[in-house]
C-alpha cells in the first residue's frame, strides 16, 4: 500500500537523556594542490535536544565544515576525515552508507544556507519544492510515488495531504497568502521570504536539529533580524535544537544560550551566552568580544587582533593561536592544549588554566 | 506571462524574420557572379534568343518587381521553375524534402536518446570509468569523418552481416505508402501498415545512425557540462542536505537546470545535419533534398536555390521557435522575464 509508507514514526522519549549530537575529536584534511589543508583539528561538540548553540569564528576556521560533517555533506574526495566520531542520539554517523545518510537526513537533519537566491531552484515552483520536501522527508529514504501516478486515487491524496502540510510549513514560517503563492516561482519572492521557504523546506519532516549557517549573513539588516526572531519562536513553538553557526557575535547574543568560540579548526571555547560575554576566558575569545564595535567608538576608535588567520597547510605547531596571542607562553608553542572546565558548563582550552585535579 | 501568450509572441516573430529572409536569398540570388540565363541557353545561344528567355522569365523587369512577382509566387505556391528540368520548383521539394527531413529527424532523435543520458551518466561519475567510457566514445565520433563510418557501417551491417539494407528509402517493389506527410515512418503508420513500417525503419536505421554520431557527440559533451555546472549549485547541496534523494536531484532538479543549454545544441544541430546530410544522401543513396540542391547551386539554376533557402529558413525558423517554446517551458525566467 502506498499509505502505508508514510507513517510518522514516534519520536525516542530515552534519547533527552544523552547528548542528541556528540563530535568528538574530529579531524578533517583537505587535499590541495598546494598541500594538505588541516581544516578541522581535533573539534569537539555536544548537543542536548533543545540547546540552541551558537557556533562563532573568523572566516575559514572550520565552523562550516564543523557543521557539514553532521549531515555527511562534506564533498570526499577530496576531503578526508582522519580521526574522530560523529554520533547523532548515539549513532555512529561516519561509517553510515550514503543510501542509509539520505534516509538519515531525512529524518533528523533540516539545513539552511547562507543565500537564499541560490539555494533555492529557479526552474521549479515553491510548491513542487515544498512538496517534496515534505514526501521525501516523511518517507525517509523509501520509495515516493511520482506525480506522474497523479491518477491514483491514493497518490492523489498522499500528494495533496503533503500540499496541505506545506502550505502549513508556510503559515508556520510567516508567509502571507501561502496558500496562493505556493504556486510561484523563487524569483517572485523576496530575500527574506525566501529565506523563510528554504527554512520552511528543512522543517518539512521535523527534523530533530535545524543546522543554520549563516542564515541571516546575505539579507538585509532589518530582515536579518526578521529571520532571527523566527527562528526563535520556531525554537520556542516546536522545540527544535539549532546549530546557529555565524561570525557576528550580535547574532549569537540575541538568539542563542550557548556558545562554542572556533578557532582554526578547533573549538577554544564553550560557555553559555551571558557567561562568555561577561567573563570571556581564552585570549582569542577575549580579542573577538572587545572587536566588536561600541557605541562608545568615537572615542576609542576600533580593536584588532594582531596577525593573520593562520596558514592551514603547514599550522603553527601546539596551539594554533600562540603567534597572535598576548598571552603565550613556551608550552604554547609545544603542545596543543587541552580542553578544561573553567566554570559551571563553561570550558576553554588554554594553558593559561590549570587542567581539572 | 502566460505561456500560450509567450507562444503566439513567438509565432508573430516569425513573420519579420521570414520577410528578412527571402529579401537577403533573393537578392544573393541575383547578385552571384554568374550569367544563369547564359547557362541555361547553351553556348550557342545568340543574344536574342537570351533576351527572349530573359523576358520569358521575368528577368527584364526592375529588382523589385521581380521580387514582388517571386514573393506573390510563393504565396500562391509557384516557386518558379527549374532553368533546366523545365519541372516546378515546389514539386521537386514535395518530392526530395520529406526523404532529408526523415533522416535528419531521425539522426536528432537517436542523437538526443542516446547523448542526454550518456551525458547524464557522465556528469554523475565524473572522472570515473562511466565518464571516460562516454567521453572517448563521443570523442571518437566527432573524430572519424562520417562519410568512411558510413562506409564501414554499410560494408559490416549491410554486406557482411545482412541485417541492414545498405541503400534507398525503400526495396525497388515495395510501394511507398500514400503520402500524407511524405515521411515513410509515418505514413505507414497511419495506414497501419506495419510491414512497410518495419522495412522503411531498417532503411532508415544505419543512415540516420552515422548521421547521428556528430551531434550525439556535441549533445554528450554539453549535456556533461552544463550537468556539472548545474551539480556545483548551492540548491543541490540545500537538496541534499534536507534528505531529497540523489537520484531525484540528479534527474528531477539538476537534469533540467542542464537541459537548457542541450536544447540549443539539439536545435543547432538540426539544422547541421539538414545541411550536412548530403554525404550520407549520397553513399546511401538517400533520395534527398542534397544532391538536388549541389546540382542547383553548381548550375546557377536560381529557383531551386531560391526555393531550398527559403525552405530551410522556414524549418529554422520553426525549430527556433519550438527552442523558444521548450526554453520558456523549462525556465519561468523567461517565459516572464
Amino acid at each position: 500500500m502506498a499509505c502505508a509508507m508514510f507513517w510518522i514514526p514516534a519520536r525516542g522519549v530515552s534519547g533527552d537523556m544523552t547528548d542528541l549530537l556528540n563530535i568528538e575529536n574530529l579531524h578533517l584534511e583537505f587535499d590541495t594542490y598546494d598541500g594538505v589543508v588541516k581544516v578541522l583539528a581535533g573539534v569537539d561538540l555536544q548537543m542536548r535536544r533543545g540547546d540552541v548553540l551558537g557556533l562563532v569564528g573568523e572566516t575559514g576556521c572550520g565552523k562550516s565544515m564543523t557543521a557539514l560533517s553532521v549531515p555527511r555533506l562534506i564533498p570526499m574526495p577530496p576531503g578526508r576525515i582522519t580521526a574522530g566520531r560523529v554520533s547523532f542520539k548515539g549513532e555512529d554517523i561516519l561509517s553510515k552508507s550514503e543510501s542509509e545518510m539520505e534516509a538519515f537526513r531525512a529524518r533528523h537533519v533540516g539545513m539552511i544556507f547562507q543565500d537564499p537566491v541560490t539555494n533555492l531552484n529557479p526552474l521549479f515552483t515553491i510548491r513542487e519544492q515544498l512538496v517534496d520536501a515534505v514526501l521525501y522527508q516523511r518517507a525517509q529514504g523509501q520509495k515516493v510515488p511520482g506525480r506522474w501516478r497523479g491518477f491514483l486515487p491514493s497518490v492523489r491524496q498522499i500528494r495533496q495531504e503533503a500540499h496541505e502540510r506545506a502550505v502549513e510549513l508556510m503559515r508556520l514560517t510567516g508567509i502571507p497568502d501561502g496558500d496562493k503563492r505556493i504556486f510561484d516561482y523563487p524569483h517572485q519572492f523576496s530575500g527574506g521570504m525566501r529565506q523563510r521557504v528554504l527554512i520552511a523546506m528543512a522543517l518539512a519532516g521535523d527534523p530533530d536539529l535545524l543546522i543554520a549557517d549563516e542564515p541571516t549573513t546575505a539579507l538585509d539588516v532589518t530582515i536579518q533580524a526578521q529571520i532571527l526572531r523566527l527562528i526563535r519562536s520556531l525554537v520556542a513553538q516546536l522545540g527544535l535544537t539549532v546549530l546557529l553557526i555565524t561570525h557576528n557575535l550580535g547574532v549569537v547574543a540575541r538568539s542563542c544560550e550557548r556558545v562554542a568560540v572556533m578557532y582554526s579548526g578547533r573549538v577554544i571555547e564553550e560557555s553559555p551566552v551571558r557567561e562568555l560575554f561577561n567573563n570571556p576566558k581564552h585570549p582569542y575569545t577575549r580579542g573577538l568580544i572587545a572587536a566588536v564595535p561600541q557605541k562608545d567608538i568615537s572615542r576609542g576608535g576600533l580593536e584588532g587582533i594582531p596577525g593573520m588567520i593562520p596558514n592551514l597547510i603547514n599550522p603553527p605547531a601546539g596551539c594554533r593561536f600562540h603567534p597572535r596571542c598576548g598571552a603565550v607562553m613556551d608550552i604554547c608553542r609545544a603542545a596543543v592544549p587541552p580542553t578544561v572546565a573553567v566554570g559551571s558548563e563553561h570550558t576553554a582550552s588554554c594553558f593559561l588554566y590549570p587542567e581539572d585535579p | 506571462m502566460n505561456i500560450r501568450f509567450y507562444i503566439l509572441r513567438r509565432i508573430a516573430l516569425l513573420i519579420p524574420t521570414l520577410i528578412g529572409l527571402s529579401i537577403l536569398t533573393f537578392s544573393i540570388a541575383r547578385i552571384v557572379p554568374g550569367d544563369p540565363v547564359g547557362l541555361a541557353a547553351g553556348p550557342q545561344a545568340t543574344e536574342e534568343i537570351k533576351a527572349a528567355l530573359r523576358r520569358e522569365l521575368g528577368l527584364d523587369q526592375p529588382l523589385p518587381i521581380q521580387y514582388i512577382n517571386y514573393m506573390t509566387g510563393l504565396f500562391r505556391g509557384d516557386w518558379g521553375e527549374s532553368l533546366y528540368t523545365r519541372r516546378s520548383v515546389i514539386g521537386d521539394l514535395r518530392t526530395f524534402w520529406p526523404a532529408t527531413l526523415e533522416l535528419t529527424t531521425a539522426a536528432v532523435i537517436i542523437a538526443t536518446v542516446l547523448g542526454v543520458p550518456a551525458g547524464v551518466i557522465s556528469a554523475m561519475y565524473r572522472n570515473r570509468l562511466p565518464d571516460h567510457v562516454a567521453r572517448v566514445l563521443s570523442l571518437f565520433f566527432v573524430s572519424f569523418p562520417s562519410f568512411w563510418l558510413a562506409m564501414i557501417f554499410q560494408t559490416w551491417f549491410g554486406l557482411d552481416l545482412g541485417w541492414f539494407p545498405i541503400s534507398k528509402r525503400l526495396p525497388v517493389l515495395v510501394a511507398p505508402p500514400p503520402a500524407t506527410t511524405g515521411l515513410f515512418l509515418v505514413d505507414s503508420l497511419i495506414q497501419l501498415d506495419f510491414e512497410t513500417f518495419l522495412v522503411s525503419f531498417r532503411h532508415l536505421f544505419i543512415p540516420a545512425l552515422v548521421l547521428s554520431f556528430g551531434a550525439f557527440a556535441s549533445i554528450t559533451r554539453i549535456t556533461r557540462a552544463s550537468m556539472v555546472e548545474a551539480l556545483e549549485k548551492d540548491f543541490v547541496r540545500m537538496e541534499r542536505a534536507i534528505g531529497i534523494p540523489y537520484r531525484v536531484i540528479i534527474f528531477k532538479y539538476v537534469l533540467r537546470n542542464a537541459l537548457i543549454a542541450t536544447i540549443t545544441v539539439i536545435s543547432l544541430n538540426f539544422g547541421w545535419l539538414m545541411a550536412g546530410a548530403i554525404l550520407i544522401e549520397t553513399i546511401f543513396d538517400w533520395p534527398g533534398l542534397g544532391l538536388y540542391a549541389v546540382k542547383a547551386s553548381l548550375s546557377l539554376d536560381f529557383q531551386p536555390i531560391m526555393g531550398i533557402a527559403i525552405l530551410y529558413g522556414i524549418v529554422f525558423s520553426i525549430v527556433n521557435i519550438l527552442t523558444d517554446v521548450v526554453y520558456g517551458i523549462l525556465d519561468p525566467r523567461i517565459r516572464y522575464g
